[in-house]
Parts: C-alpha cells; structure tokens; sequence
C-alpha cells in the first residue's frame, strides 16, 4: 500500500510541472517523480519544413537559450551542407554563445538562486526572491543586471535581437561585428569579467559558512556528460563528447558528436512528457547522468582562460577525487563558467580577426543527415536532422539539456524528500528545499518556482484511498 | 508604428526601439535614456477598440501586482526596480500611449482595421511627447487615463530620448 505527496504547480518548464512523492507502507519515500505535462512537440511539426529555416524555427523552443537551439540548428545545417566555417564566422559564432551563457548564468544565479543563498532556504518567500535582493542587497542585484545586459547587448548587436536572434545560418553568420561594436565590447568586458569573480567570491562565502550543507545537499552518484577540446578543456561550441563516472573513470572519451547514438538512448515513461535519456551501456535508469555546469566541470581537465582555470582548480579539490557531486555545487561551476565565457569574449574581441567580413560558405551539395551538438547553459544539446534531397525535413531528434538531467533532477528531488519525510511525517521547510533542489539544475521552470510573494508550491498527504489528509503551502 | 516613428524622428538623440520584452529585458533597455515613451497594446473592460490612451506606469498596475516571476515584472515594478537600483540612470519621464484592442494572447499577422486606424494617430501624439515643438502634423490626443489593474498589456514599441 502506497500514499502519495504531490507537490504542483512546479511551473513553466516552457509549460508545467509537478512533483509527486510515492510513499511506502512506513510512511517512507519510495519514489520521487518530477513530471512535466505539456508536450511541445517541435520534432513533429518541424518535419516538412526546410532544413535553413531551423535555425529560427527551433529557437523559439526555449525564450532564455534561443541562442543554444539556433546555433545547435545552423551546425546540423554545416553538416548537411558539408561545409566548414570560416574562421571569422566561427568566432562569431563562438562569440554569440559565450555572449548567451554570460546572460543565462548571470540571470540564474542573481534572479533566481542567489536569494536562497543570501536570505537563507527558510527565509519567509515574500522577501526570498530578486524584489527582496534588490531592497536589501541592491549592490549585489546591480552586479547581476549588468553582467545579463553585457551578454544580452552582445547577442542583440550579432542577432539584432536580445531573444530569438537571426545570426547563424547554416554555412556561417548573417552579419559581421562592426569596428565600433568590437570597441564597445572591449570597453566593458574588464569590468564584467571582475563582477563575475566577485559572484563567485559570493558563492565561496557562502559555502565557507555552511560547508556541511553545501556539500551533502542532494549528494548522490552519477555519470556526467559534457563536450571537451582537444586538450580536455572544458567545450562549449565544438569539440567531443566525455562520459565520466563518478568514481572519476572516464567512461567515453572523443566520442564524435555525430555519434552521440552510440553513447546515448532515450526511454519514454507514461507519467510525464520530458523523456529520459541515459548511457546505454549502463542501461535504464542506471544510465542516469549530468549535463551543464556541473556535468562540464566534472568531466573536463581544465579551462582555457587563467582566471577560470585557477577557480577549475580549487572546484576540483572539494571532490574527494575531482568529480563533485553535491547539487549544489551547481551554482558554483555555473559562476566558473561564467568567468571562462567573460574571458572568453574578451580574447575573442581582442582578435580583430572577429570584425572579417569573410562569414559564409556556399555549398550546393546536401547529406541526408546533418547533426549538431552544443553545450547549452543548461547542458549538452542534440539537434539532429535527417532530410530530402530537395532540402525538405524529414525527421528531428532533440535532446535537450533538461532532458539530459531528468534522471537526476528526480533522484535530487528524491534524495531532499528522502531526508525530510520520515514515517509518514512531513519536516518543516521541505517545499523549499525541493524547490532549491530544482534549481539546482536550472530548467526553466526555475523562473516560476520562485514567486514573489507567493510561493506556487503545495504538497498535498494523500492516503491510498486518494483522500486528501494534508495539504501545506509556503 | 515603431517603422513610422523611426522614419518620422531624426532626432540622433531619440532611439526608436521595436521589442517583445517587459521586466528585467526591458529595464536594461532603459537605463541611461532621459525620457521613456512606450507603446503598447491595451485591452480594458469598458474601453473601445482602437481607442488611445495616455497613462502613467504608476496607473497602469501598483507594482509588483502581477508579478508572478522576474520574467513578468509590470511596467511599474520594472520602473520602481530601476529607480532603486540606477537612481541616476533612469528615465525621469515615462509615458505611454496604449491602443485599445479586442485582443492581446492570440498573434496574427494583420491588425483590426480600428487598430490600424490608431496607428497614425499615436505616432502624431508621440511625436509631439518628444518634441512639443514639432509641426510635423496636427498631433490629435489621447485619453488621459487610469487603466484597471486587471488589465492585459504586451509590450510593443518604445521610443527612449537621451
């Protein structure tokens, strides 16, 4: 006999989620399930349409990385065309990318994250939130809405818009970046790259202060997938793919991205849309891996910029053997990664090679399949094509960073009600951290779950005849 | 409309921006301007289609009343966060003109022909907003108004003087 603990709305996932929790007979969890119960369905009604047209197409999936799924479009459209960039356009397009994960990370950590941090998790919500931040903390809001203007006001001068930019097309860019806009990015990128190192100062207070917390947080072992250069950087816009397990084994190594198949399956579960992707060789769902910051950092052996690569290698060392486990070493690798972008602009900026005009390669010739993979600030994205000959889609795979960490975002949410829900009884201060779980791993639903004001999260004790016994809200 | 006024305004010190954000988008977007004139799309209980008003943001919605997350800040949550956070940075003035429409969720392609009917008209009053000086046209008026804060808006252009 089983009860069951639902917690909804979980909100926006570019749709809406909710959390069950399944006890068992002890009144202990037995399984904690994150569902998402809106299908997109862009793979089914993108076939019919013409392979150039993706790149704007899918990057209407998401409204906070339109960058990631248009860039991700226009290297399987490369590949279908067979062609290879110039190297103007593949700094544009590198620049456009880093320029993208600057904004996202620097929105996620000071809108969203940053208040459960500085407020505490069992702060009251109506001051837990970026209104409570900015009152407060209003220098710190300040840092996080310049750091996510400078990454907007780059993607908007190579795109001409902040969201849903028309920059990449397949062959290369649409635009070159003009002398004056280069200049301007070099006027500020100095001071971004010292507001990034302040944030991460922020997260290192914080951890310093509650590092029992921080660290066994929603601790548990996984695989972690990511890209890597040809010297084990940490990737974000090419490269290979690493799988390496918790115990520090790599388990894949230069894994082309077109063959992410042989690395990767999905499994499908009838109580929720997003589907589970997982490493074969390990099978479903002990498969179960993590992608974005934390899947990143785990996997690679360095960064390619200085300041970056120091801060690399202290996040190293908090890993008995360099992998780092702890959910919430999320925000941390995220604030890394962050800096590595800043300094990867400004090197990009400061090579004049990024003002050439030389951005498009024609191509007549068309493959019948075109694959594209990049690291989106939420994790590895796959976009893969297979088309006719006249141009026309056939058929769409995407796998998308959330759906990389499906696994794992269920096992955080059920490591957090594991600790909180003993014998039936529910601890104070378990929506929150649920919530903070969540988080963690930044899907978009992260924006909804942090109300102002109002917390949309319930937990409803259900018995096992389906009546309601309890019902808490935040 | 954004399309018009940019024809119309050769004024190197007024941009004239056509965007699709509101909240934290839009506060970046404001910073550093002197005056801020937004249009936008309305849809109130009693008003007409294709009618025009002039508002205040503070009339539009008491701040942070439709909050819901830091994508959906209101008009005047975005302008009260900006004066807290870039006291000498913001717009000291904010307008906005807002069409009247039977619709704001649902997008298409074509306007309602009263909507468009506005278009010429709003152009003509925010002309005049930036330039009361200016004898570009006869400027026509608006509806001095006090809009319900249960109203729909979507942010569509906005004309910013430096």
């Amino acid at each position: 006999m089983t009860k069951k603990i639902v917690i909804e709305p979980v909100t926006r996932i570019e749709g809406h989620g909710k959390v069950t929790i399944l006890l068992n007979d002890a009144g202990n969890v037995d399984k904690a399930r994150f569902h998402v119960t809106q299908v997109r369905g862009f793979e089914k009604f993108c076939e019919g349409r013409l392979f150039w047209e993706m790149p704007l197409i899918t990057a209407r999936i998401c409204g906070i990385c339109p960058v990631s799924h248009h860039l991700a479009s226009a290297k399987a459209g490369d590949a279908i065309l067979g062609v290879k960039l110039t190297p103007t356009a593949e700094n544009l397009r590198r620049l456009i990318h880093m320029a993208q994960i600057v904004q996202s990370h620097a929105l996620h950590f000071f809108y969203l994250a940053s208040p459960d941090l500085l407020f505490g998790m069992d702060a009251d919500p109506a001051k837990r939130n970026i209104m409570g931040l900015i009152a407060e903390m209003p220098e710190i809001a300040k840092k996080g809405v310049k750091i996510r203007a400078f990454g907007q006001k780059i993607i908007e001068m190579l795109g001409d818009k902040r969201v849903h930019p028309n920059a990449a097309i397949p062959g290369g860019m649409s635009k070159a970046l003009s002398p004056d806009k280069r200049a301007e990015i070099l006027s500020q990128v100095d001071g971004v790259i010292a507001d990034c190192q302040f944030a991460i100062d922020l997260f290192k207070d914080y951890r310093a202060q509650h590092v029992e917390m921080v660290t066994n947080f929603a601790d548990f072992d996984s695989a972690y997938l990511g890209l890597i250069d040809d010297k084990g950087n940490v990737e974000y816009y090419d490269g290979k793919l690493r799988l390496r397990g918790g115990d520090h084994f790599i388990l894949e190594d230069n894994v082309a991205p077109e063959n992410y198949l042989s690395v990767i399956e999905e499994r499908v579960e009838d109580w929720t849309y997003l589907k589970f992707p997982y490493y074969k060789k390990l099978g479903y769902p002990g498969g179960m891996y993590r992608v974005g910051p934390l899947g990143r950092l785990n996997v690679a052996d360095g960064c390619t910029t200085p300041l970056a690569n120091k801060e690399f290698q202290n996040f190293k060392g908090l890993g008995g053997n360099g992998v780092v486990q702890g959910s919430l070493y999320y925000h941390y690798a995220r604030l890394i990664e962050m800096l590595n972008c800043a300094e990867e602009i400004k090197s990009l900026v400061e090579d004049e090679l990024i003002c050439g005009k030389d951005i498009w390669v024609k191509s007549s010739h068309i493959s019948d399949e075109g694959i594209g993979v990049i690291e989106a600030p939420r994790g590895t994205l796959f976009h893969h094509y297979w088309v006719e000959q006249s141009g026309k889609i056939r058929k769409v795979n995407l796998i998308v960073a959330t759906g990389n960490n499906n696994l794992a975002m269920n096992r955080a949410v059920y490591e957090v009600a594991r600790e909180f829900i003993k014998d039936g009884r529910l601890t104070e201060g378990i929506l929150n951290r649920v919530e903070v779980a969540i988080r963690c791993y930044d899907p978009c639903l992260s924006c909804s779950s942090h109300a102002l004001g109002h917390m949309p999260l319930e937990i409803t004790i259900c018995e096992p005849d389906g009546n309601v016994r309890q019902v808490l809200r935040n | 409309m954004a399309q018009e006024l940019a024809r119309e305004i050769r004024d190197e010190n007024i941009d004239v921006r056509d965007v699709s954000v509101d909240g934290l988008n839009l506060l970046e977007l404001i910073v550093g301007y002197d005056r801020l004139v937004v249009i936008d799309a309305i849809m109130t209980e009693v008003g007409e289609v294709g009618e025009i008003y002039r508002i205040k943001p503070e009339n539009v919605c008491a701040p942070s009343c439709s909050a819901i997350s830091p994508h959906h800040f209101n008009l005047a949550t975005t302008i009260e966060i900006g004066k807290k956070l870039f006291p000498m940075e913001m717009p000291e003035e904010v307008t906005v003109f807002a069409v009247g429409t039977r619709e704001v969720a649902r997008v298409t392609e074509e306007m309602t022909s009263k909507v468009k009917e506005a278009i010429p008209k709003v152009v003509n009053l925010v002309l005049e907003q930036v330039d009361p000086t200016n004898k570009y046209r006869d400027a026509g008026h608006a509806l001095d108004s006090n809009i319900p804060s249960n109203c729909h808006r979507k942010p569509q252009n906005n004309a910013c003087q430096r």
